[in-house]
């Protein structure tokens, strides 16, 4: 199974930039969504992560993880409808403000959400922690720790997979139609997921050890990461991005 | 031979327990050996590794007597980092023994953090592929290999950092016989052309004795045998006391010997040499008088007119996102019966077991368990009938006390919890499982038996099991096996599906065939084991016995044709053998 947050490989622009910058690229559209206070530039910061993502072939990603948000989303509208208490009343329980400041709120959520999920998928993780230890000097030990939870969220869900498998077929009732019977019924099978996680980081740390972890420094990676002109002209629309977020 | 490891009177006990899991140790392991280590789980065959690669004293705590010389220096004195660069260790857990996501990285972190220069480090990365195979895999996603790939790499990372000592702990224990075989290919490959020594710990008799040189066998903590192979396994006796198996052809040289048509020699350990033995004592000359065969195994006989448990019609089914799919699966399976299901890696033999109880429902045609249509019905109404013993017991287990974990089933099937746990308390009592501790504070074989134990515990119409003997030692197998089979006899359909092809044969009355899921060919075990062209298609390496008796029939007599029991063999020599002597006193 595929995770939202795996890479995928390409050769766009987007692909080639370096990590860092890539990183400073998710950073100032999440910083303009936030700073922003106009429909039209949250909808355009919205649509230029989108628009990323159809560029560097990872759309159907950022699609599947909309899917997600987007009862989140409304959810959060909701509550800022029951409660924002100014304004003029629309229906029920609604008010104009309410409407204004929920449907904000909501495009502010995916906004934020998108850029750093677009980074991940097109920047293999290895290398954007060699980068960050690289460029911004960020300790190895954090990256690797970065790294390796990412890298066992595919294994923990199989694990998890595999644990509710287990139990459905031994009759507990994973396939109730009941949401909250459901989640009740997942509350026990943490323990397991617990026990083996705790068991597999252990083995880990053991094999890393293993294998010089302690040796390691910034001048160790084999891979450099050197800036190129692409990554300039992608700092300097950083900059703007900013910029518009205040203005707008 | 100059040892590389060198352990002088070792114990441990780990944390604050009072029990030692290693005593008294002595060992060397002589530079360029090919050491095998094998016991019963418990046995402390993992401590062992774990104080050979230095994780004793530097990873785990607890107490340590005695010294362990690596290369000239006690590991007490080295850094854990230290260590490694002399003794590399693949450990039982593939998935949490990789640190990188593509197959590249995974080989650049160790070599990286060795400070390998960097202008040297691609040829290194080449090699160290090369010298496992795995070449092509050099770009791919680790997630995306199977588990023999996965062991590749795990073995191809410490390669490159260029060990002089590799150790592993059970390396093959998740792989299909093939895949092992494979594994095993490579580390003789490494131990004869680059001069590594391996130390590696294993379950199966059959590898390790056709692999290693040298064998330490360990039981309670200590090492209960040692020596070559041939030796190891002359002493069956010891072996069989300890819990460990022996090559099924060594049984039979050994029962040779024991009947007295052989002299006292060393056990038989591959194929050729049981042939040659056996043409030796059939004194290559054929008898003229036919010599009957044996009688063949009849199959439990179910009630003729019983209507079929388990049925499945033109079922097909695919994983939306690839893996392996099952193509018009038809099979019937009746009450009593023991089926076993056989096939590679890959052939869609956990598919069929997940549509068998419901997990998976079919695209098309259907699955049809006790009399409900898998489609209709919600899974936990299905495993009211079909119990699943699933290949690693930590997925199923989930409750504070062995009583609460083997009564769980039932209180999910309805029954009152009162009566529930007093028939969980009778199977805990005869599995001999202690009722009051949390199963996760239990050895791996026994949270298996709680996992069996809490099947038992439902007296299902169906019993599906998948590599229900994967991790677990020769006693402990059957065990598994033995309940298995009175659960058979009690009427219970059992499907399994295993690797280990002498316990398929030694259980299953019959078998079903599966290749790239299709089902080849369904039918007694004895004429599918013997059916060459098709283990051929279907990428299956029957049992030594089998083997043997073909290699026999073919060369020595025909009474060897189709058997598949150890005993089967032995009497057959002995009625030609005999045959032999009485025409011989008669001319």
């Amino acid at each position: 199974m595929l995770n939202v947050i795996d890479y995928v490989p390409g050769t766009t622009i987007l692909h080639r930039l370096n990590p860092v910058t890539k990183l400073a690229l998710a950073a100032s559209i999440i910083i303009a969504t936030i700073l922003s206070d106009g429909y039209a530039a949250l909808i355009a910061l919205l649509l230029l992560t989108l628009l990323l993502g159809v560029y560097a072939g990872t759309a159907t990603r950022l699609f599947s993880l909309l899917k997600v948000l987007v009862p989140i989303a409304v959810l959060m509208l909701v509550l800022q409808l029951a409660f924002v208490r100014h304004g003029d009343p629309v229906i029920l329980f609604a008010t104009t403000d309410g409407l204004v400041s929920g449907t904000k709120a909501c495009l502010r959520l995916l906004g934020v959400a998108l850029p750093l999920v677009l980074v991940l998928t097109v920047t293999k993780t290895t290398d954007l922690a060699n980068a960050c230890v690289e460029k911004l000097h960020i300790p190895y030990k954090y990256a690797f720790t970065f790294t390796t939870a990412l890298r066992f969220v595919p294994v923990f869900t199989q694990e998890m997979n595999a644990i509710m498998e287990a139990q459905t077929a031994r009759g507990v009732e994973f396939d109730s139609k009941n949401p909250f019977r459901k989640l009740s019924l997942m509350l026990p099978v943490c323990i397991p997921l617990l026990v083996t996680s705790v068991g597999k980081t252990d083995a880990t740390a053991l094999a890393a050890e293993q294998r010089g972890f302690y040796l390691r420094t910034r001048a160790s990676s084999y891979r450099r990461y050197p800036f190129a002109l692409r990554d300039a002209v992608c700092g300097a629309l950083c900059v703007a991005l900013i910029v518009a977020g205040i203005v707008l | 031979m100059q040892p590389i490891i060198e352990m002088r009177d070792v114990s441990f006990a780990y944390g604050h327990d009072a029990q030692n899991a290693l005593s008294n140790i002595t060992l060397s392991i002589p530079a360029g050996s090919f050491t095998g280590i094998i016991g019963p789980s418990g046995a402390g065959k993992s401590t062992l590794a774990a104080v050979l690669s230095g994780a004793i004293p530097h990873h785990f705590t607890g107490s340590l007597y005695g010294e362990t010389i690596v290369d000239g220096t006690d590991t007490c004195d080295m850094t854990l980092t230290d260590i490694s660069r002399i003794v590399g260790s693949v450990n039982q857990d593939i998935d949490a023994q990789m640190v990188a996501s593509v197959v590249e990285d995974e080989l650049l972190f160790g070599l990286e953090n060795f400070g390998v220069a960097h202008e040297r480090i691609e040829a290194t990365i080449a090699a160290a592929l090369d010298a496992v195979g795995i070449a092509d895999l050099r770009d791919r996603e680790i997630a995306t290999l199977s588990g023999g790939q996965k062991q590749k790499v795990a073995i191809a990372a410490i390669l490159a950092l260029a060990p002089g000592v590799l150790v592993l702990d059970e390396p093959t224990a998740a792989l299909d016989p093939v895949s092992s075989r494979m594994v095993f290919d490579v580390l003789r490959d490494l131990n004869e052309h680059e001069g590594i020594t391996v130390v590696v710990i294993e379950q199966k008799v059959a590898l390790l004795s056709e692999f290693c040189n040298r064998l330490v066998v360990m039981n309670e903590g200590s090492i209960a045998l040692e020596g070559t192979p041939h030796e190891v396994f002359g002493h069956a006796t010891e072996l069989r006391a300890i819990g460990v198996d022996s090559p099924r052809v060594a049984r039979i040289s050994n029962s040779l010997t024991a009947k007295g048509l052989c002299t006292a020699q060393e056990p038989c350990l591959s194929v050729e040499e049981a042939a040659e033995l056996i043409t030796s004592i059939v004194t290559g000359a054929t008898p003229s008088k036919p010599v009957t065969s044996p009688e063949p195994r009849t199959a439990r006989p179910h009630a003729k007119d019983a209507q079929p448990v388990v049925r499945f019609h033109g079922v097909c089914f695919s994983y939306p996102d690839g893996g392996a799919s099952v193509n018009n699966l038809e099979m019937t399976v009746y009450p009593g019966e023991l089926v076993g299901i056989v096939g590679q890696n890959g052939a869609g033999k956990t598919t069929a077991t997940k549509l068998l109880n419901g997990l998976l429902k079919p695209s098309s045609g259907s699955v049809t368990v006790a009399g409900l249509d898998t489609r209709d019905v919600p899974v936990s109404q299905i495993a009211r009938h079909t119990a699943t013993l699933f290949q690693n017991p930590d997925h199923q287990l989930c409750k504070n006390t062995v009583l609460e974990e083997v009564a769980f089933g039932l209180e999910l099937a309805g029954v009152p919890r009162g009566e529930a746990q007093q028939r969980a308390a009778r199977v805990i009592d005869r599995f001999g499982l202690p009722a009051n501790e949390a199963p996760f504070a239990l050895s791996r074989g026994q949270r298996q038996m709680i996992a069996l134990a809490s099947v038992v515990v439902l007296e299902p119409e169906v019993v599906i099991l998948d590599e229900p003997t994967s991790g677990l030692d020769y006693r402990e197998c059957m065990t598994v096996m033995e309940t298995v089979r009175e659960m058979a006899e009690q009427g219970s359909a059992v499907i399994m599906v295993c690797h280990d092809m002498e316990v398929v044969s030694d259980f299953a009355e019959r078998l079903v065939v599966m290749a790239d899921g299709c089902i080849l060919a369904s039918g007694p075990t004895t004429e599918v084991f013997n059916d060459a062209a098709l283990m051929k298609r279907a990428r299956v390496k029957p049992p030594q016995v089998v083997e043997l008796a073909a290699q026999l029939a073919r060369d020595v007599s025909d009474a060897y044709a189709g058997i598949t029991e150890v005993s089967g063999i032995v009497d057959a020599t002995a009625r030609l053998a005999r045959a032999d002597v009485r025409e011989g006193s008669h001319a």
